[in-house]
């Protein structure tokens, strides 16, 4: 009976947002507290041959100073990966916090803490050190080449991260024979930022007694944890992780620690005994934090000449920088969701390489490979259909996967709306009246469309599960516990719908809490496009119980059929007797019962999918590329809260168009990357934003609550593609490097000359 | 060596001896304990740290405190002040979705606030380019620019 489903339910912590009441990492102060700095190095490849700390321990106000040599050495994996690494497997642990070997120019070479921030900052300034300079490698491909300067000891192969991902599916050989129409194509894509409006901090306090508690901006407490624990050599019982509750924002960039926020913070804590915060400043999140990866991808496609896919054949190289992080899965990812998954190809080849340069690390980003594959495989779509003179969209109808497919994927395709996505895209960007119009002119308009899938959480790939509480109050006030944080989407509300649908509760009393891992157990954490779908999915499952239970206690009280009763609102009626949830819970409550139950569960897993169709001007004088519309639809399964839902999309949107047109992220040679701030990084503000049109499909999927899929990260992922075929339309070329910013377009017209 | 600041926030008078080398936005942070104005880039860029001041939305970030000297500003606690009620553009950033990591909001709400204190009733351009020193990175700003067609709507009306 769903009285909350599929509504839009205002979200609970909107209050607290809107007044400013709500508390971020930023926010905290605790009796006592130090701050903190960090000394980076200015050098790509280094070692650090000495370092005289003296100067900078003896000023006034400075409690502590830290190096590799008073800091634990033990290696580790800032990410996730260091917990969510499927047995049998080992993640790849390349870092410690404070090294003598730098690997990138921003590296943490020393840290201080002291009374206030500006002593801080002139203590860094008086730690001396002497650097050894090493030679550098900054592309991926140069950085396989059998010369190039090691970044970290090889597993398998040479600067490559882990072990090269490498996948199929059918006979690539024989596909190539029946291919009748090849496309092929090389990408390059850059390096973008998350840019999230809170920069990475923590607040650690470490006491004699051994107990450590980290307030922080991660979005996964519970892998936080666990991760200091294991750096720190410090039991996880005596490990507390927490949100504030409030994370301003994330989109991957701190899926376990944020940077090296919580460590540095929970060592210099170790160091003084005191409360150290540390926050970044907005260059150090720029230079010293996770970017998505950039890269050369290379794909091949062979098709019928009746449109009919055959064949395809994917080789990724990306940059995943000078640390592991997320490289190996990412690289999985980028295969498996970006190549496997949206179109039906009997014969099908991936290999992926996480490529280590001396560069800042790549890491999860929005999507998490699955843009980038998705915007080479697009490419390759585009192509054919141009050569088969065939309508782009009919091409995709044709191909895209149904459920029953033969498909690479372990687990089923739940439900798909993919055709009606693309049909509804089309018909919101005006397709048939605008494309392929023949244009005169230095301003040209036109549109293109592209499509694509994800996954709905990291199962069976990663380690993958969560665990709930759910208890009744002696009031009969509803309590979910649960280790997500809330970082944005507005999970904590869209499960709270879930949960009183399934129990039967009223949502204005019920209260999740979240964010803590004191309040609950193990949770993944924020990451996948998983919360609402798995978190829910346990819910579904764990709310029943608790009704059970609630039933089972009223049919003896009442002295009724526990067949007889249902409840809904928080009122339990049947058999000709009637109860509140609250009346019941305090009677309860005085004969020796709460109604508790938990429940923990690795989730199924199935695809959401969506289509993107963009409207562009390109004025081919000045090489401006303004985009006009996108048209964003999305088979989301249910919609649980549609106005949350969308504001996904739309958030997506508006990354996957900087993306498109306007960010990169630059490298300079002995300077690091000329982004430090908002005045260097083009993200789109709001009077540049073009109209978004957000279409939400409901497929209905068997294996989600209420029939919902995820979609936190879906967003991103058609929208570049979809972008540069609208370029294609409009002018005639076919960009295979984005940003689309006017020296690269300008670059291109001149060079397509008369054929445009 | 520290100088007396005579200013008004949030309607309160407030004197107090501060060090003239603090910004207006960690005068309201940490002397005040005012934190819902936030810090997302402390150079004036990101819009994170917009309160109103004189009747101009300004990124307090790169002020000097002296600034508030003999000046009325208004931060984002003033704006429900206290009441138990929301004001009519918080309500509708919540109604319409507008509000999802919430780091931006504060100052987006007081961009607004200017906006609409200065002109109930502006074009979507002028919406837009109100808010066009406010960086998201969560919603797109289709959400925040609807909340604050609807704020115009009710503003219009006389609700505020």
């Amino acid at each position: 009976m769903a009285n909350y489903v599929g509504q839009n339910i205002p979200r609970k912590d909107g209050w607290d947002k809107v007044t400013g009441a709500g508390l971020y990492t930023h926010d905290i102060s605790m009796p006592g507290m130090l701050y903190a700095k960090v000394l980076r190095s200015p050098y790509a490849h280094a070692v650090i041959k000495s370092i005289d700390m003296s100067k900078a321990e003896a000023l006034p106000g400075v409690k502590a100073v830290v190096c590799y040599k008073n800091t634990p050495q033990r290696l580790y994996n800032a990410s996730a990966t260091m917990v969510t690494t499927n047995p049998g497997e080992e993640p790849v642990r390349d870092q410690v916090t404070f090294g003598q070997e730098l690997r990138y120019i921003g590296d943490e070479v020393a840290a201080v803490a002291a009374t206030t921030i500006k002593i801080a900052e002139e203590a860094i300034k008086l730690i001396e050190v002497e650097y050894e300079e090493l030679p550098a490698v900054y592309d991926p491909l140069e950085a396989l080449k059998e010369d190039a300067p090691e970044v970290q000891p090889a597993r398998v192969m040479k600067n490559v991260c882990g072990t090269p991902v490498e996948f199929g599916m059918g006979d690539v050989e024989k596909g190539w024979e029946e291919a009748e129409i090849i496309a092929e194509t090389t990408v390059k894509l850059p390096r973008v930022k998350q840019a999230q409006l809170e920069t990475h901090g923590a607040v650690a306090s470490y006491k004699g007694d051994g107990n450590l508690t980290v307030i922080s901006t991660t979005q996964t407490p519970h892998p936080t944890k666990m991760i200091l624990a294991y750096a720190l050599d410090i039991p996880e019982s005596k490990v507390h992780v927490s949100n504030p509750p409030y994370v301003g924002g994330g989109f991957g960039v701190r899926i376990g620690l944020s940077g090296k926020a919580e460590i540095i913070a929970a060592i210099l804590s170790m160091h003084t005994k005191k409360p150290v915060k540390y926050e970044y400043t907005r260059k150090e999140d720029f230079i010293a934090s996770d970017t998505r990866h950039g890269g050369y991808i290379t794909a091949k496609m062979g098709a019928k000449k009746d449109g009919t896919f055959v064949v395809l054949d994917t080789y990724a190289v990306l940059n995943t920088g000078a640390y592991a992080t997320f490289g190996v899965e990412l690289l999985g990812v980028t295969g498996a969701c970006g190549t496997a998954g949206t179109y039906r190809i009997p014969n099908l080849h991936y290999k992926g390489l996480p490529v280590y340069t001396h560069q800042q690390t790549a890491g999860a980003f929005r999507g998490f490979g699955t843009p980038q594959a998705t915007f080479a495989i697009e490419t390759l779509v585009d192509d054919i259909a141009k050569q088969l003179n065939m309508d782009p969209i009919e091409l995709r109808l044709k191909n895209i996967t149904q459920p029953g497919d033969n498909w690479w994927f372990p687990f089923p395709v739940g439900s798909t709306g993919l055709g009606e996505c693309l049909k509804k895209a089309a018909k919101s960007i005006g397709w048939k009246e605008k494309h392929g119009k023949k244009q005169e002119g230095h301003i040209r308009r036109g549109v293109g469309i592209a499509c694509g899938t994800h996954v709905s959480n990291a199962a069976p790939f990663c380690v993958d599960y969560d665990t709930v509480y759910l208890r009744i109050e002696q009031d009969g006030t509803l309590v979910v516990a649960s280790g997500i944080p809330e970082i944005g989407p507005g999970s904590t509300t869209g499960l709270l719908q879930i949960a009183c649908d399934t129990i039967g509760t009223s949502l204005d009393t019920a209260v999740m809490k979240y964010g803590d891992t004191d309040s609950a157990p193990f949770d993944i954490g924020s990451h996948a496009s998983r919360t609402l779908y798995a978190v829910g999915s346990l819910i579904c499952d764990s709310g029943k119980e608790l009704k059970d239970q609630i039933l089972s206690w009223a049919a003896d009280y009442l002295e009724v059929k526990k067949e007889e009763l249902t409840m809904e609102d928080s009122i339990i009626c049947g058999g000709g007797k009637e109860i509140t949830l609250k009346a019941l819970a305090y009677e309860a409550h005085l004969r020796g019962k709460q109604f508790v139950t938990s429940g923990c569960k690795v989730p199924p897993n199935s695809p959401p999918w969506h289509a993107h169709a963009a409207e562009v001007e390109v004025d081919m004088e000045t090489g401006m590329v303004r985009v006009l519309k996108v048209a964003a639809v999305h088979d989301i399964g249910k919609a649980i809260n549609p106005i949350l839902v969308e504001g996904q999309i739309e958030g997506g949107v508006a990354q996957g168009i900087g993306w498109a047109v306007r960010e990169e992220m630059t490298y300079q040679e002995g300077k690091g990357f000329y982004n430090t701030g908002f005045h260097s990084y083009m993200l789109p503000t709001a009077d540049e934003m073009p109209e978004i049109d957000t279409i939400l499909v409901e497929s209905g999927d068997p294996s989600g609550p209420f029939g919902a899929k995820g979609i936190g990260e879906c967003g991103v992922i058609p929208t570049a593609p979809a972008i540069v075929a609208a370029v294609e339309d409009a002018v005639g070329i076919r960009f295979h490097e984005i940003p689309l910013t006017p020296g690269r377009v300008l670059k291109g017209i001149k060079e397509a000359g008369n054929k445009i | 060596m520290k100088e007396l600041l005579k200013t008004r926030i949030n309607g309160e008078y407030i004197e107090m001896e501060v060090d003239p080398s603090l910004r207006l936005v960690d005068f309201l942070r940490e002397e005040l304990y005012l934190t819902g104005t936030k810090i997302g880039c402390k150079k004036g860029e990101c819009g994170a740290c917009t309160v109103i001041l004189n009747g101009n939305a300004v990124t307090s970030c790169i002020l000097p405190v002296m600034r508030a000297m003999d000046a009325e500003i208004w931060t984002i606690e003033g704006l429900a002040n206290g009441a138990e009620k929301l004001h009519p553009i918080q309500e509708e950033f919540i109604n319409h979705g507008a509000v999802q990591c919430g780091f931006c909001t504060p100052g987006m709400i007081m961009s607004a606030k200017a906006l609409l204190d200065a002109n109930p009733n502006p074009t979507h351009a002028q919406i837009k380019e109100a808010l066009g020193g406010n960086i998201c990175r969560c919603t797109g700003y289709k959400k925040i620019e609807e909340s604050v067609e609807s704020a115009a709507e009710r503003k219009r009306k006389g609700e505020f």
